[in-house]
């Protein structure tokens, strides 16, 4: 099983609670502040009791200084694709380059058309998010002086101009577990973002791994230039147990880094919005991991090739 | 040609400049920096040169403090407009209500049609915006609920755009170096006849006016359509250009178009105040209406008795009347439909006193009693009314630790249990409360609290050390063992009566993960069932709270109980020996346990209105033991099926170690809270009232008979002796008598009524 040797990231899954702006946004910074590298929001536009996602990032990019920030995944149904590139651009120039853009293909399509989206098959809302990502690269592109044509029925644009330019090379990390979707990640993606809850196992993670890998290898790219992400829950407890993530930070780190090691994951995002784990997470798990998975790769600080 | 008499609001129109965001962003703080009132940015999401509308509003919304800002005008087209209202609504959240939405139809159709836009011909531009402006104030109904309205205005020009803006606006939003002053009376006329037409005051529309200008040895901005400012020369000219605009076509919102710091400088500071004052002194001159504006078909379903135009005005833009659109959202309580005619929402102490002060001051409250609301979640549903005022602390929602060795923290009434729970957990800390993390902190904690760690810890009142109280007379007070120790008593059990709780100061317990088992028994043998149950709970340690729920009997199926139970320990041992006694009750039909940080118990429900609807029926009862003679009755009132909800809380244990004379919550004896709810009022009490000979007191939380006998039943006869003289020297005139009234349900003329 493959080690991409990306550098080991942590991040923060936060409820973005309508009923408590202010704890979430707290909590954000809260997690700044314990040194994790990444705070998400998951993005259920139809959700009257969250807050908005994008507006929140927004937000929350104005209260940090250093944290990157990204949708955890975005809803791409309900957020036009041409507008989220400038969106996402805007962002990332505004907050020193801080913003990655996590795209899901939306799952629940009641409320999505309710909300005034579009119904689409499985199959077209894959289609569909290959034309955003299309959409959203060629809109960044502002090097590039040809006539900006991309995308196809659900996202297009046809002449329009492009730019503004995000400050970073802003990563597209897709929220996926089927086989096509998996397939569009190793073709175009930077990331894949999925939840181990939803995988069910890291059985699992290995075998999407090497559909995305397949994918990326058959369009000429290399595995490696697909970031792996996770997110994922635990508890804390001061003895350690045989359960995933249930058990003191030291046994954390070593089940954390073995995955790294094993299936190649390198950002792990931490879900139960628990002020005490994430700060533990950012100031004991991250860093005996970081020193676990860089004595295993032979290198000093557990970075490699980025 | 009229002055609306709008309050004067000064904004900016700043460039929303992609190349250097942080110049961007520090044009928008030095409008704050200046005493501006909105910063503003045009919405161009196919303009390259242009940072995000949306993006840019929402980081600059978090990077000031004051100033409120606004798109000018969002392009509806290119934005969905559901999303767009919940966006709206959530930078409203964050920003305690500094956003305003401005509307327009889209203008730029190529540029659009390039980023994947359906062109629109001109009309259907108009009916999609309609049809947003639908979306946007459905959604807002729906959620998240904000603590203000947020205007809609619109950027409009042609004729059915004003007609729009006049039938369904809150504002109109042009530029006047697009339209100029004759299209600025002709689009003012245009929506006031819309408006008139509608049923509408012309009043309800805001005028606002982006205008460009530069002072003589100013840098041209450039911003003026064909390089001419509309506004030039010196500040006192420009003050004699807008000095008409305001007097005679009515605008009140002045947004100026510059990138320039000098003259977003000198426009603060030297044409803003002597506007301002010109204005000001004209408006008396001439008698201008400069009142609040109440909408025509609000205006119509106000009720008797309530000076609304006097309502002070730190409370009246987030008071809700029921021609309000949040009124429903804030009528109801969990369990009892209400109609307020108005509802009152204090962010602070000082804001409660203004609030109560106004309340006494008004008819309405000798006729309706003053409701007082923290959750909304009272089974008693004292918190709503028909017509009178309710004054609502559910803002004053903190939850702070204020000592952490002495695990003291302070809890304003407003907060929800489930979200106390929450905050302390990472404090390995809980405070027993009820069952559900819905209930709100004043109610309980000014009345008993029987909770899932009530046999361990007591009851939630036994945990207030001091609390923060608004007398009737206007005062604030604090209350706690040592200074005001009569009230003291009185606020842990009768709070109700005695004034406004604004703040609690309370001591946790320490309480880690604990045991919860929800098990299923079969009850068919229903007396011999409850007196068991009761034994076993008698027979516990007090580490174990047990409730108790029946509903109403199945024909053809087994008549079930089902029991939850907590135990406050994270030892798998320990718990299941406490519940090993529970399971052996009786057949099993269903069973659940397991070990759980208590907040998981008792979490918030997901946020949300209320739904209550009709008069709440229940019935309580407190005993000490479920004896085979009160069992034997208590089934029968089951198995009569007019009980849909019929439950019995244990009590008892640390909460019966507090001498009864301590608290006004005196029923220190009993282990057993009893509640029935029923469909019929009249069959529930005829009933109850048969078996109620087998109680000793009733829990004031669940009852909601409003016969005055019940009274006694509250307070023994020395608590409400006691409680009497104690209403009469700080509630003489019975303002507080919503809720189980030891004064009686009138009030009592004084001197000063």
């Amino acid at each position: 099983m493959p080690d991409y040797g990306h550098d080991l990231r942590f991040g923060a899954f936060i409820t973005p609670t309508a009923a408590s702006p202010r704890d979430v946004v707290d909590l954000a910074v809260a997690s700044e502040q314990a040194g994790l590298d990444l705070v998400t929001f998951q993005d259920h536009p139809y959700q009257p009791g969250f807050l908005d996602t994008w507006t929140l990032l927004s937000w929350v990019a104005a209260r940090t200084e250093r944290v990157r920030l990204a949708g955890n995944v975005l809803n791409l149904p309900l957020r036009p694709a041409g507008v989220l590139a400038r969106s996402v651009a805007s962002l990332d120039r505004l907050s020193g380059g801080r913003v990655e853009l996590g795209l899901g293909a939306g799952g629940f399509w009641d409320p999505i058309v309710a909300m005034g989206g579009t119904r689409l098959t499985p199959g077209e809302s894959v289609d569909a998010l290959g034309q955003a990502i299309d959409v959203v690269r060629g809109l960044w592109d502002v090097e590039n002086r040809e006539r900006l044509v991309a995308g196809g029925p659900q996202h297009h644009v046809d002449g329009a101009k492009r730019g503004p330019a995000p400050a970073h090379d802003v990563e597209i990390w897709v929220g996926a577990l089927k086989p096509r979707m998996l397939r569009l990640v190793g073709t175009k993606a930077d990331g894949w973002l999925p939840s181990l809850a939803y995988l069910k196992s890291l059985e699992a993670l290995g075998r999407g791994n090497a559909a995305i890998d397949d994918a990326a290898r058959d369009a000429g790219r290399d595995p490696a230039a697909v970031r792996r992400l996770l997110n994922v829950g635990g508890r804390l407890t001061a003895q350690g147990g045989d359960g995933f993530l249930q058990g003191p930070p030291r046994q954390w780190a070593e089940q954390l880094a073995a995955v790294t090691l094993e299936h190649g994951v390198s950002t792990y995002v931490v879900m139960g919005d628990d002020p005490t784990t994430l700060a533990v997470v950012g100031q004991e798990v991250a860093p005996a991991a970081r020193e676990l998975v860089a004595a295993e790769r032979g290198t000093t600080d557990g970075g490699a090739r980025a | 040609m009229t002055d609306y008499g709008h309050p004067l609001r000064f904004g900016t129109f700043v460039t929303p400049l992609a190349a250097d965001p942080e110049e961007t962003v520090a044009r928008a703080r030095l409008a704050e920096d200046v005493g501006l009132d909105l910063v503003t940015f045009q919405d161009h999401p196919y303009q390259p040169r242009f940072l995000d509308t949306w993006t840019l509003l929402s980081y600059v919304a978090a990077a000031t403090e004051r100033i409120h800002v606004a798109p000018n005008v969002a392009n509806v087209p290119m934005r969905p407009p559901a999303v767009l209202a919940r966006a709206a609504a959530s930078l409203g959240l964050l920003s305690d209500g500094r956003v305003d939405l401005a509307l327009g139809a889209g203008a730029f159709w190529d540029a659009m049609e390039a980023m994947g836009v359906a062109r629109r011909t001109p009309g259907e531009s108009v009916d999609a915006l309609a049809d947003a402006i639908d979306v946007v104030r459905a959604t807002w109904a729906e959620g998240p609920p904000t603590s203000r309205r947020i205007p809609v205005w619109l950027g409009a020009l042609g004729p059915r755009m004003l007609r729009l803006t006049g039938t369904t606006a809150d504002g109109w939003l042009p530029s006047l170096g697009r339209i100029g002053t004759d299209g600025l009376r002709a689009g003012n006329a245009a929506i006031d006849a819309a408006a008139a037409a509608a049923g509408r005051d012309p009043r309800e529309i805001t005028r606002l006016l982006n205008v460009s200008g530069t002072f003589d040895d100013a840098t041209r901005t450039g911003s003026a359509p064909g390089g001419r400012s509309d506004l030039a020369g010196s500040p006192a000219a420009w003050v004699e250009r807008l000095l008409p605009l305001v007097l005679e076509d009515g605008v009140s919102t002045l947004i100026l178009a510059t990138d320039d710091e000098p003259t977003m400088r000198r426009f603060a500071a030297e044409v803003v105040p002597a506007l301002r004052e010109q204005v000001a002194r004209e408006r008396a001159a001439r008698g201008t209406d400069t009142g609040r504006v109440v909408p025509r078909g609000v205006r119509a379903l106000r009720r008797d008795g309530i000076a609304y135009d006097d309502v002070p005005a730190a409370l009246a833009e987030r008071s809700v009347e029921p021609g309000d659109p949040e009124h429903a959202a804030v009528a109801a309580t969990y369990m009892r439909g209400g109609s307020p005619g108005l509802v009152l929402r204090p962010r602070t102490t000082a804001e409660v006193v203004e609030a109560l002060a106004f309340a006494r001051a008004q008819d309405v409250t000798r006729r309706v009693p003053l409701s007082v609301r923290s959750g909304g979640h009272g089974m008693s549903g004292r918190s709503t009314n028909d017509g009178g005022i309710v004054l609502d602390v559910g803002e004053l929602d903190t939850i702070e630790v204020v000592d952490e060795d002495a695990r003291l923290v302070r809890v304003g009434p407003g907060a929800r249990w489930g979200d106390v729970a929450r905050v302390l957990a990472p404090h390995g800390w809980a405070i027993s409360s009820g069952d559900s993390g819905g209930v709100g902190v004043g109610g309980l904690a000014t009345a008993g609290g029987i909770g899932f760690l009530g046999r361990a810890h007591g009851l939630t009142i036994d945990h207030v050390r001091a609390v923060e109280m608004v007398l009737a007379d206007g005062s604030t007070v604090r209350a706690d063992a040592a200074q005001n120790s009569e009230l003291f008593w009185a606020v842990r059990g009768a709070g109700a009566q005695v004034g406004i709780v604004t703040s609690f100061e309370m001591v946790a317990d320490e309480v880690g993960a604990v045991g919860f088992a929800q098990l299923v028994h079969d009850a068919s043998d229903t007396a011999e069932f409850l007196e068991r149950w009761g034994a076993t709970v008698e027979a516990s340690p007090r580490d174990t709270t047990s409730f108790l729920l029946m509903g109403r009997p199945r024909p053809g199926e087994p008549v079930v109980a089902q029991s939850m139970t907590m135990v406050d320990s994270d030892d798998p041992d320990v718990v299941v020996a406490r519940l090993q006694p529970f399971a052996d009750l009786a057949p099993l039909l269903g069973q659940s346990a397991q070990i759980l940080p208590y907040d998981a118990v008792v979490s918030p429900p997901a946020p949300g209105p209320h739904r209550g609807s009709g008069e709440p029926v229940s019935r309580t009862g407190l005993a000490e033991h479920l004896t085979p003679e009160l069992s034997g009755r208590l089934a029968g009132l089951v198995a009569s099926g007019e009980t849909y909800f019929f439950q019995i809380r244990s009590t008892g244990g640390a909460a019966s170690d507090v001498p009864a004379d301590a608290t006004a919550y005196a029923h220190r004896a009993a282990n057993f809270s009893v509640l029935a709810m029923g469909a019929s009022r009249r069959r529930l009490d005829a009933r109850w009232d048969s078996l109620a000979d087998g109680f000793d007191g009733l829990y004031v939380s669940f009852e909601s008979d409003q016969r005055p006998e019940r009274v006694a039943d509250a307070y023994p006869p020395a608590t409400l002796e006691r409680l009497r003289e104690l209403k009469r020297r700080v509630d003489p005139g019975n303002v507080f008598r919503d809720n189980m009234p030891v004064l009686g349900p009138e009030p009592t003329p004084t001197a000063e009524s």
